[in-house]
């Protein structure tokens, strides 16, 4: 099986320099470590469907339901790893598109576990399109790297000028009650995300490096005191990102937060970044499903369904 | 007689040269950089720097950030300068407010660069700053500081690692002299914080030079949510 190029693409990556050896096991990017997706969602008879599902294990997709109770015409799809988690060698390819006018909204089943790890990398390509009027979102659940994983990934975006994408990294600095030593215990956490115009006009782009050992994360205006963080994105036209700030209140208390929060505007126009910070996950979670929830009301005029029991 | 030679070269690349370098780190230049305070005053407001070690930590930090986003793109502009590049100069420009999150912190970015581009050619011709700034006012480049010192300082014959270190100082004294206006604390203690500062430009650079503009590269979230905190706060006396 041929990798996909922008696969090849992260391999070549600086910060990949150092993790290099083979794993004792199966050997980096050999079948079965290699997941693939490939979801399309188009209008079809005035209801938005999943028309083109492509799958390859450790990732998997069974079918779009649809029951989103405050927002039933919405096709819910969530990822599901097969594999229980990231392990090192494994590369993962997500392209999800949005035609005309369609709406989704992808999950994961459960965290993004990554692995320890002792030789090699993970990695994870993601192409997301999203056409003229078209509104998804896609907000995978926490993403906790083990201490000693070293995970790469880059996310390509490509919004049109009237069309919505809510596009969420969640992230956990290790499972911070397992072991003293998991607390940004990785070995490399690198994820590059770039948002552009179908004409391939470049609007934004952020790569958050994080490498082991990196002093300024003990430092107050980075992790101290917090153990999860979240970038939001919300690509969407600048008056409905304009409603939204306005209805976003920005949470930063000052004596022993439980969590933070705060809305940016993108540069070019593109849209709103939510920030968030927090002791633990649900912490996090909270704020981004306060965001969330404007989000789809100033864009769908819908509402969220009320919360999982389970989450 | 003993003194009537001089020992050695007064400075390596004449004196004038130095003393212009001066001119443009100087925390007084009137780019308009007392309008802002890069996120201080957020962080005084919500605990996050309480007194002059945090200040000092939070300077470090500021610099460490500044040099591996703001000082890539910096780099790659004074390359481009030196080799008449143009196209590379606003491939930074754009690259780096492609970068930049928060619309005050874009109004930090783009409002000093095109003040700093007005005041250098007020001083002294510059074929490429002039070109630079008719861009910035047709809205065909961002017009970043970092660009505009790249453009300036290459022009007057600096070498990157002077450029940078002008990057670097102008950062540090503009938080400082914030500092001053914010928090309790006193000249001597800001030389101190701005002096150690200083110390460590060289290892920044080092760390940064050899990037690529798409490995621009950050991780700050809780100052990312100061910056998103301050254009939510009522009493404020900075514009970020």
């Amino acid at each position: 099986m041929t990798l996909p190029a922008a696969l090849g693409v992260l391999d070549a990556a600086r910060e990949l320099r150092g993790f290099q050896t083979e794993p004792a096991q199966m050997r980096a990017a050999a079948p079965g470590k290699v997941g693939r997706l490939r979801l399309g969602f188009a209008m079809r008879d005035g209801r938005s469907v999943l028309h083109d599902l492509y799958r390859v294990a450790p990732l998997l997709v069974q079918q779009a339901l649809y029951w989103d109770e405050a927002m039933p015409e919405l096709p819910v799809c969530p990822i599901i790893s097969v594999g229980g988690g990231i392990l090192q060698g494994d590369c993962y390819t997500i392209d999800i598109t949005l035609e005309e006018g369609a709406c989704a909204h992808i999950s994961t089943q459960g965290a993004n576990r990554i692995h320890c790890m002792d030789a090699n990398y993970a990695s994870q390509h993601q192409m997301v399109i999203v056409g003229a009027g078209g509104y998804l979102e896609y907000l995978p659940d926490f993403t906790i790297p083990y201490r000693g994983s070293r995970f790469i990934a880059r996310s390509d975006l490509i919004v049109a000028a009237d069309a919505t994408l809510l596009y969420g990294e969640m992230v956990l600095a290790g499972r911070k009650h397992h072991h003293v030593e998991e607390r940004f215990g990785f070995d490399l956490l690198s994820m590059d995300v770039t948002v552009r115009r179908p004409d391939g006009r470049k609007l934004f782009g952020e790569k958050t490096l994080i490498e082991k050992g990196d002093p300024t994360i003990a430092f107050a205006a980075v992790m101290q005191g917090f153990d999860a963080f979240a970038n939001i994105l919300c690509v969407t036209p600048p008056g409905t990102a304009t409603r939204i700030k306005e209805r976003f209140e920005s949470h930063f208390p000052s004596e022993a937060p439980r969590a933070a929060s705060g809305v940016s505007r993108l540069p070019n126009a593109a849209g709103l970044m939510l920030r968030a910070v927090g002791v633990e996950t649900y912490d996090v979670r909270n704020e981004v499903r306060r965001f969330w929830r404007i989000v789809r009301e100033e864009v769908r005029g819908r509402s969220l369904p009320t919360e999982s029991y389970w989450r | 007689m003993r003194h009537a030679e001089p020992r050695a070269l007064p400075a390596p690349r004449g004196m004038a040269h130095l003393a212009r370098l001066l001119q443009f780190s100087d925390s007084t230049l009137p780019i308009g950089s007392f309008a802002f305070s890069n996120g201080l005053e957020s962080a005084l407001q919500t605990g996050i720097v309480t007194d002059a070690d945090g200040l000092s930590r939070f300077v470090e930090f500021v610099l460490h950030q500044n040099a591996r986003v703001d000082g890539v793109a910096l780099l790659h502009a004074h390359r481009a300068a030196l080799a008449e590049d143009y196209s590379g100069v606003v491939t930074a420009d754009r690259e780096l407010l492609c970068r930049r999150v928060g619309e005050e912190q874009q109004m930090m970015l783009t409002r000093m660069g095109k003040k700093l581009a007005e005041l250098a050619l007020r001083v002294s011709p510059s074929p490429m700053l002039e070109r630079w700034l008719a861009d910035i006012r047709s809205d065909a480049t961002p017009g970043c500081l970092p660009i505009g010192q790249a453009i300036t300082l290459a022009g007057l014959g600096a070498d990157e690692t002077e450029a940078f270190v002008v990057h670097q100082y102008g950062m540090a004294s503009m938080i400082l002299s914030a500092a001053l206006r914010l928090m309790r604390i006193d000249h001597f203690e800001t030389q101190r914080i701005l002096f150690a500062a200083q110390g460590r430009v060289e290892d920044e650079y080092l760390a940064v030079r050899d990037l690529a503009l798409n490995e621009m590269a950050a991780f700050a979230p809780v100052f990312e949510v100061l910056v998103a905190h301050h254009t939510t706060v009522h009493v404020r006396l900075f514009m970020n």
